[in-house]
This record gives C-alpha cells, sequence and structure tokens, in this order.
C-alpha cells in the first residue's frame, strides 16, 4: 500500500457536517426512545405531583430527599425505570447495528444519503455487522479476563497499603490502559466495517484480518484520528455536564433540557465524525481509485429517489 | 460551741453533701466541678461502682493483646451478691455466635444478610485464669450462659458464682489473665493494615439493673451497658505504634525491648477502648468551654489529612452547642480517631471520650458525611457516655435521642436544607435525611422494642435513629422547639452519670411541657402507628350549580361553594392545620384534631378554591407522605418535566453506550 497519512481530521467533520441529516436522524431516533422509555414514569408522577405543593421540593434547588420519598411511597410514581430504559437502549443498539451499513456507505461513497438507497445499504449490510458483532463480543472475552485479573490485584493493593493512593494509582493507571485497549479493538472493528463497506468483502474474518493489517501499519496515526476525536466529544460531554449541574438554575427547565440534548447531540455528532474520518482515510489509503464503493445500490432505487427528491 | 458548730457543719456534708445512690436513676446536682485526678480529691461525677486496672501487651503482627484485669466491684445493689455475670463480647466474632447467626439471618450495621464467612473476622476473648480475693481460684466455676436466646453456642457472656455472697456496701475483687485476638475490622472492633481499634476487649461485669442482673449477649443489632468507674489501663505495645484511649496519659516508659508501655487514667465513665497504628498523623487542637479547656485529639489516617480540618471545625461546633443547649462537657479531652481505607467498619462509633469517625481522600465538601459522623459521635459522649442508658434494651434513647440533636446541631452549624448534602445542583438537610431512614420500614417495629427483637436490621436502624428523632422533630409542634430543648437540658443534668428508662425521659418532657402527652407516646413510642393525613379533595363548584355559566369573563358576583375534604389514611392520630386559599386572596384556616378518618370543610364564597394545604408551616415530619397534604388547583408540571428531563438524558446515554458495541 502507499502509506499515505491523508489528513481526515478536519475532512471527517466536513464529511458529516456535510451529510448532517443522518445525526438529526440517528438523534431523533434516540430522543424518541428516551421518550417512550420514560413516558410511563411521566403519566405516573404527574398524578402525585402536579397539583402538590411539595412538588417545590423538586423544583426549588433539588431537595435529594424528595425523590427518596417518591421512591419509597406506596407504588412508586418512580419506581425504578431500569429494566424499560435498558430494552429501548437494546433496541437503539439494533437500530444502529443496522443503520451503520447505510452510514458507512454514504460516507465511503461521499452522496447525499437517499433513502430507498439507504435502507437498501443497512439491509445489504446488517448480517456481515452481525457476524461481526459476534467476533467483537468474542475479542473482548480476553480484555474481560485482564478487567478481572486487574480487579483482583486492586483489591490485594487496596488490602497491603495502608495509604489509598497506591490502589487508586494502579486503578486510573490500569483503567487507562483497558479503555486504551478498548480503543484499539473498537477502532480495529470499525475499519473492518469500513472494509466491508468500501472493499464490499462479505467473508468477515478476510475484513478483519485486512482491518489489522491496515491498523498495524498505520497504528499511531488511525489510533490519535480516533483518540483526538474521542477526547473532543468527551471534554465537551464533560462541559456540558459541569454546565448543566453547577451553572443553570434549578428553574431552568427548558435549558437544561437543551442543554441535555446538546449533549446528546455532540455525542452521536463525534461517534459519526469517527466513522466519516475512518472512512475517508481509508478510501484514500486503499486507492482502490474508487470514488464509488465496489456495491452500488439497486439502480431503480436511485432513480425513483432522484424522481421524489428533485435537488439531489 | 464553734467546734460543735463545725462539727453539725461537717456531719451535715458528709450526711446530705455526698449523694445516696441506688442502682436506679437518681437526680443528681446541677454544674458539677470537672473531676481530675490530677488535682486529686475533687467529688466524684458518678457512682463508681467499678474499678478496673487491666495490664495489656499488643501484637500489633498477630493483633493479639495479651493481658490482665484487676477489677474491683463495690456492692451498691443493696443486696447480697454471689453469682456475677460477665461481657465476652469479642467472642461474638465467630460463625457459630449468637451474633453471626443473627447477622445472616438479618444483617447489621456493616454487613447485608446471607454474608459469607470469612475466617479473617474471627476474634476472640479467653479467660484465662479467674482468682477472686479471699475465694482463691475460680477458672473452673467459670460457665458460659445465653441468657436471650439459651444457644449453648454462644460464649458472650459468662458468670462466676463465688463461694460466699458479697455483702451489701462491701467490695469484691476479681482479678483475671484473659487473651484477645482481634478479628480483622469486623462491627466495631478489630485490625486492618497496622491498624488495631480495640474496644469491648475485656471482661466487663454486667449491671444490677431493675433489681436483677443484666447482662445480654452480644447481638447484632445491640451495643453496650455497664457501670460508671475507674479505669487505670497500661498498654505495652512497639514504640512506633501512635496511640489513642479513652483517658488521660499517665506516664509513657520506653522499655529495653524497643516497646513502650503507656499508662492511661479515666474516671467517671463506663469502658475504656483503644486504637493504635504507626501510620496515625496526630492534630492537636483545644476548645474551652463552660468547664474550662478541652483537648482535642484527631488521629488522622494516611490519605485523609484533608478531612481533619472539618472534623476539628465540627467537633468544636458541637461542643459549643451541647454546652449551651444541654449540659456542661465535664471531662478535659477528646479523641477522634480516623479509620484508614478498608477500616470503615471501625469508624461511626463512639466510647467515653474517644469517637471514630469517618471519611474517604475522596469525599468532597459538599458532602458532609465526616461533619454527620463526628457530630454523631460526640452527642453520645452526651447520649450514652454519660446519660448511661441500657443499650440493649432502649437503644433508641442514646441513638434516637442523639439522632435528635444531630438535625439541632447539623442544622445550626450548616443550615436546615444543606446539613447532609450541599452541592449546586442537589441537596438534603438532616430533618429530611431522618425521615427517609425512618419512612424505608416504618411499620414493623415500635420504637420501644428489644433492640435485638426488630425484623431485621433495617428496621432497627430506620426506627431507633429515624423515627426517634423524627418523632422528637414532631413533638416541636406539641410543645414547641424551646421547651423540647430545654427538656433535653433537664433530662441530661438530672440523669447524667446514672442508668435512666425511657419512662424516665418522656415524663421529663411531660414535667417541662406542662403537658400530658401520654396519647402521643403511646402511638410514636409504644406502637407502629403510621402518620399520613391527606387532603383527599378539593373543589369548588357555583352554589347554583343548576344554572347555565359561561366561563368566559368572570361574574363577580357569582357564589361558589368550596369542598376541601381532609383524610387521615394512616394509623396515627394527630391534630392537624388546614390552610385554604381561594383566587380572591382569602383564605381560611382549620384546625382539627385528626380523630375521626375525614373531615370536610365548606365555603360560600365569590372565589373559588387555589389551593389547601395540611400542615402549612412544615411542622409534621412524621407524616408518610407529603405529597399528599396539599391540593393547587392549578395543574403544574415543571417537576415532572424536569424529572423527565433527567430520565430522558439518562436512557439516551445508555442507548449511546450500548451503541458503541455495533
Amino acid at each position: 500500500m502507499s502509506g499515505t497519512r491523508p489528513k481526515t481530521f478536519l475532512a471527517g467533520a466536513a464529511l458529516v457536517w456535510r451529510w448532517q441529516r443522518l445525526v438529526w436522524w440517528i438523534f431523533a431516533v434516540t430522543l424518541i426512545f428516551g421518550f417512550l422509555s420514560t413516558q410511563g414514569m411521566v403519566d405516573r408522577a404527574s398524578g402525585t405531583l402536579n397539583h402538590s405543593l411539595a412538588s417545590r421540593r423538586l423544583v426549588d434547588g433539588w431537595d435529594l430527599s424528595a425523590l427518596i420519598e417518591l421512591g419509597q411511597l406506596q407504588n412508586s410514581p418512580i419506581e425504578f425505570q431500569g429494566p424499560t430504559a435498558t430494552h429501548f437502549s437494546v433496541v437503539f443498539a439494533i437500530f444502529m447495528l443496522f443503520v451503520t451499513g447505510g452510514i458507512l456507505a454514504t460516507y465511503v461513497r461521499d452522496e447525499k444519503p437517499q433513502t430507498a438507497p439507504f435502507f437498501e445499504g443497512c439491509g445489504h449490510y446488517f448480517w456481515r455487522f452481525v457476524r461481526l458483532l459476534i467476533y467483537f463480543a468474542i475479542v473482548l472475552l480476553p480484555i474481560g479476563a485482564i478487567g478481572a485479573g486487574v480487579g483482583a490485584l486492586y483489591d490485594h493493593i487496596e488490602q497491603v497499603s495502608i495509604s489509598p493512593f497506591p490502589a487508586v494509582y494502579f486503578f486510573v493507571t490500569s483503567s487507562a490502559v483497558i479503555l486504551l485497549l478498548l480503543a484499539i479493538v473498537r477502532l480495529w472493528f470499525d475499519m473492518a466495517e469500513i472494509v466491508a463497506v468500501a472493499d464490499d468483502e462479505t467473508r468477515m474474518h478476510k475484513a478483519l484480518r485486512h482491518a489489522a493489517r491496515v491498523l498495524w501499519h498505520n497504528f499511531f496515526s488511525l489510533l490519535w484520528l480516533y483518540l483526538r476525536i474521542a477526547i473532543i466529544g468527551l471534554l465537551l460531554f464533560a462541559i456540558g455536564l459541569r454546565v448543566w449541574m453547577m451553572n443553570l438554575s434549578p428553574q431552568s427547565n427548558i435549558l437544561a433540557f437543551l442543554l441535555s440534548q446538546l449533549m446528546i447531540l455532540v455525542w452521536i455528532g463525534t461517534r459519526l465524525w469517527q466513522r466519516g474520518s475512518e472512512a475517508l482515510w481509508y478510501r484514500e489509503y486503499a486507492q482502490t481509485g474508487v470514488n464509488e464503493p465496489v456495491w452500488t445500490p439497486t439502480p431503480s432505487l436511485i432513480t425513483s429517489s432522484v424522481a421524489t427528491n428533485p435537488e439531489s | 460551741m464553734r467546734r460543735v458548730r463545725a462539727l453539725v457543719i461537717a456531719t451535715a456534708v458528709l450526711l446530705f453533701g455526698t449523694p445516696i445512690f441506688s442502682q436506679t436513676a437518681t437526680k443528681k446536682a446541677e454544674a458539677e466541678p470537672r473531676s481530675d485526678s490530677s488535682e486529686g480529691g475533687k467529688k466524684p461525677l458518678s457512682t463508681r461502682v467499678v474499678a478496673y486496672e487491666i495490664d495489656a501487651k499488643l501484637d500489633p503482627a498477630k493483633h493479639t493483646i495479651a493481658a490482665s484485669e484487676t477489677l474491683t466491684y463495690h456492692n451498691l445493689t443493696g443486696q447480697p451478691q454471689q453469682t456475677f455475670p460477665f461481657h465476652l463480647y469479642l467472642n461474638a466474632f465467630q460463625p457459630q455466635s449468637t451474633f453471626m447467626t443473627e447477622v445472616r439471618l438479618a444483617g447489621t450495621r456493616g454487613n447485608g444478610p446471607d454474608s459469607e464467612w470469612d475466617p479473617k473476622h474471627y476474634g476472640s476473648i479467653t479467660v484465662d485464669k479467674l482468682e477472686v480475693e479471699g475465694a482463691g481460684d475460680l477458672t473452673a466455676k467459670m460457665q458460659f450462659v445465653q441468657p436471650d436466646d439459651h444457644d449453648a453456642n454462644d460464649h458472650t457472656v459468662f458468670q462466676v458464682t463465688l463461694p460466699q455472697p458479697i455483702a451489701p456496701g462491701a467490695s469484691v475483687t476479681f482479678r483475671m489473665t484473659f487473651h484477645d485476638q482481634l478479628p480483622k475490622v469486623i462491627e466495631r472492633t478489630g485490625y486492618t493494615h497496622d491498624f488495631d481499634m480495640v474496644g469491648q476487649w475485656f471482661p466487663k461485669v454486667g449491671v444490677w439493673w431493675k433489681n436483677a442482673w443484666n447482662c445480654h449477649q452480644f447481638h447484632a443489632t445491640t451495643e453496650f451497658f455497664a457501670d460508671f468507674g475507674t479505669f487505670d489501663v497500661k498498654i505495652t505495645l512497639p514504640q512506633n505504634e501512635i496511640v489513642g484511649a479513652g483517658g488521660d496519659l499517665v506516664s509513657s516508659v520506653n522499655n529495653p525491648d524497643g516497646s513502650k508501655t503507656l499508662a492511661y487514667h479515666s474516671e467517671d465513665v463506663h469502658d475504656f477502648s483503644w486504637t493504635a497504628s504507626p501510620s496515625f498523623t496526630v492534630v492537636e487542637d483545644s476548645w474551652t468551654g463552660s468547664q474550662g479547656p478541652v483537648h482535642l485529639h484527631v488521629l488522622m489516617s494516611p490519605g485523609n489529612m484533608p478531612s481533619a480540618p472539618r472534623y476539628i471545625k465540627v467537633l468544636k461546633g458541637t461542643l459549643a452547642l451541647f454546652d449551651q443547649w444541654y449540659g456542661p462537657y465535664p471531662y478535659d479531652r477528646i479523641t477522634v480517631v480516623d479509620p484508614p481505607h478498608g477500616g470503615g467498619d471501625a469508624g461511626g462509633m463512639e466510647y467515653p471520650t474517644l469517637i471514630t469517625a469517618g471519611t474517604a481522600w475522596w469525599m468532597p465538601n459538599g458532602l458532609l458525611a465526616p461533619e454527620v459522623v463526628t457530630e454523631h459521635e460526640f452527642g453520645h459522649q452526651y447520649w450514652y457516655g454519660m446519660v448511661a442508658t441500657n443499650e440493649f434494651e432502649e437503644a433508641w434513647l442514646d441513638e434516637g435521642i442523639n439522632s435528635y440533636t444531630e438535625v439541632k446541631v447539623m442544622d445550626a452549624l450548616y443550615g436546615k436544607d444543606t446539613s447532609a448534602i450541599n452541592f449546586p445542583f442537589a441537596h438534603l438537610g438532616e430533618t429530611q435525611l431522618q425521615r427517609v431512614s425512618y419512612l424505608g420500614d416504618p411499620d414493623m417495629d415500635p420504637i420501644s422494642r428489644f433492640a435485638w427483637k426488630f425484623i431485621d436490621s433495617n428496621s432497627y436502624g430506620g426506627i431507633t435513629y429515624g423515627k426517634t428523632a423524627t418523632v422528637l422533630i414532631n413533638l416541636e409542634k406539641v410543645i414547641g422547639e424551646d421547651t423540647l430543648r430545654n427538656a433535653l437540658h433537664t433530662y441530661f443534668m438530672r440523669y447524667r452519670f446514672t442508668h435512666p428508662t425511657g419512662e424516665d425521659f418522656l415524663k421529663t418532657v411531660e414535667e417541662i411541657s406542662g403537658k400530658d402527652l401520654r396519647w402521643y407516646f403511646n402511638q410514636a413510642v409504644y406502637g407502629t402507628n403510621v402518620l399520613d393525613y391527606e387532603v383527599g379533595n378539593a373543589h369548588s363548584d357555583p352554589l347554583k350549580w343548576w344554572e347555565k355559566h359561561s366561563d368566559i369573563g368572570k361574574n363577580k358576583d357569582e357564589v361558589y361553594r368550596t369542598y376541601v375534604t381532609v383524610q387521615r389514611k394512616g394509623d396515627f392520630v394527630f391534630p392537624v392545620d388546614l390552610l385554604v386559599k381561594f383566587d380572591d386572596d382569602s383564605t381560611a384556616t382549620e384546625h382539627w384534631d385528626g380523630q375521626d378518618r375525614w373531615v370536610r370543610y365548606q365555603y360560600d364564597r365569590k372565589a373559588k378554591i387555589k389551593s389547601a394545604q395540611i400542615d402549612p408551616q412544615n411542622q409534621i415530619a412524621m407524616d408518610r407522605d407529603l405529597f399528599n397534604n396539599s391540593y393547587v388547583k392549578k395543574s403544574d408540571s415543571f417537576a415532572v418535566y424536569k424529572l423527565r428531563n433527567m430520565w430522558v438524558f439518562a436512557s439516551e446515554w445508555l442507548s449511546q453506550l450500548l451503541a458503541w458495541l455495533t
């Protein structure tokens, strides 16, 4: 391969911005799922709170005891929503698994996503990505084992040192190492997904091998690309969280909602920024001479989409 | 004549100046001078039933203690005594003990139910030899007894019967050699890293109480009960160990073998505990109160030094408020022990003039856990240390009253709504903390239940601490906060250095308030009644409802009939106030005795209802559900949307995390 090191950091951001409807669309689904998972709680809590002066304890500042008391009431209106939120989150994850193919195809082709071709792409790559997910779970197992070993070592250090700090330092260092490992594995599989799309590779073990080779030969530049964007996303998220907790007035419901959703939007945007940057990087690195992916949507779908979307 | 007069005066002083005590509660003179052995000859503050002399040697590597004990017991029971029971608390830390059996069933303060047994938690105290002066070696006469559950596997109490009874007014001297194996820190006592917390570590004689020996087994949810006296304790341990103890350091001698022997003296106390670690950092300070200077001796563990100023600040504030509100602190010292990380089970505990606190290296200023625990454990110097109630049978008298004074002190020092948690985005006050603790399990056990007979440790904690505090906060509505404070002051001054009962406390409150409060105490203290009043219904209807009405534009002459129904949902009967507001800014106030199940109020006015609120002053802390105490006609979804914001965000965030897998 050519060994080029294309500057895709900003180009990836431009790509995501260019096809930002994908970001908004994923955000909308996230938001809808979020609302659906909480609707039951809202209906029940309304009966308790909407006509009660005691609800002011949740409005003027945040009296934690009010929240605890709501949870302690018989037939609590805010009974633990964990299972519901988890169910919707799993559904969302499956949704993302489905649409990632279409997203990557859009980024590799660098063309405006049209509805029918987009979903055709999603379907075209879906089972490949399911297979990759299985491989991903298998690869995570040794990392999980490393995590368990680290945990045991942490317990041991905690027990032998009367100062808490050796264990703290160990925890921070080992967590950073494990997170880095996870990032590398995620990057590897990101590249495998791009190989599956850009080269229309149907054999996922081949896609993984190829992605591993690419990653091996361009390890630091790819990893830095991935991490840079992740750090920006985390930083913006942390700033948003701090502003929400420390600076917003307890009564500013609308501002709090807008800020929290902005944080989610930014998070989705940075993740797609990573995918877009990786797709651009691979396209230029592979030098397959394609601005078109090996697979293209059914022409009739493109034609019909053009007919219904004259601006494209 | 002058000599006769002097003799008469001296005789009068001897006869009437020295209090005559029995083994039950008595009234005490006010403002006793501080007892100080270094000055010698000052009047004891307590009836000194016991005098312990203990010589102990710590092996910090094995966490064992080899010791000898001489106990002189003064028989002030008024009866001959031949059989003497002793506590051996450390034997609770064995898997077959009553303590561990109960932990497995119902949990305890540091361990949940179904906890697995860790062999490192094994602890024991073994009396190798017992001699009684004048009676010889009675080791073979020692007999384990189980007065509470008759489980022969439990060895936390033994008794010995003397050949001859000890006459009333006479004394008996026991000489024992014993050795301890400290457990890995569990339930207040033990070791972790190089830290040893040595509590309940010596054979301790029971209390003659209500005409019988009171010497309960050690249970998962009980604490301790002992007589006042003096302690002279020598501790021998390596020279690098830093020691904190509940007594005045009398001497420190370095021994040729690299050890040192520290001698402590303490008087007018009913227990002696100590701690040792070479890793402590000592912080000294002092505070001066009505009785003179108090030396503050704080032993900080590695990593926790940032919390030292917090401990000292709250300690000084608590000393000052207790001195002002309840009575003087008569001792010249207080030691605060900060357990190291991993030693949390030793934290949050009280001993006479020594308390263990608790913090962490990461503890933010907005989380007032170090302050709360320090205040609480210091408060026990009054409610337990000096007012030495029976913690087995009436745990609420120390834990509950102390939790109430914890609320008052913390609110005064840190603000009513921020005395437990104080962040810009969230806050929690002590009153609410006690309420939610109580409401977690409000109706399984009465406050007055014996501590080991609660259904589980959650109920014990919630009722003994949370409910008692809430009951007393609630009582302020009936008799007033100042009156209750005055009652606590009277109770303290009257019963310090004695063993009062719950009835002593309740009668003191009634006496000071001048009210018959039995209707309240029978429900709150002796019952499991739950208080819950609700605005069941509130609406306004045109008086001539059968005629057509237009909602467009208000007919100022329209008369409306408003009904407000208040219901008693719980079985606790308590008088309540009701405030009704109308949309012309007029109000109506009602007072209901709360006896019936419901009451309905009717108003005919040229105005419609705006809101109805039970207890507008928010004084009824015991009400189980504050959300149903009011009705506002105009719906306000703000709180719900605020909750929704947070839940939607959390749900979305979880979705994004899972999506990372794809």
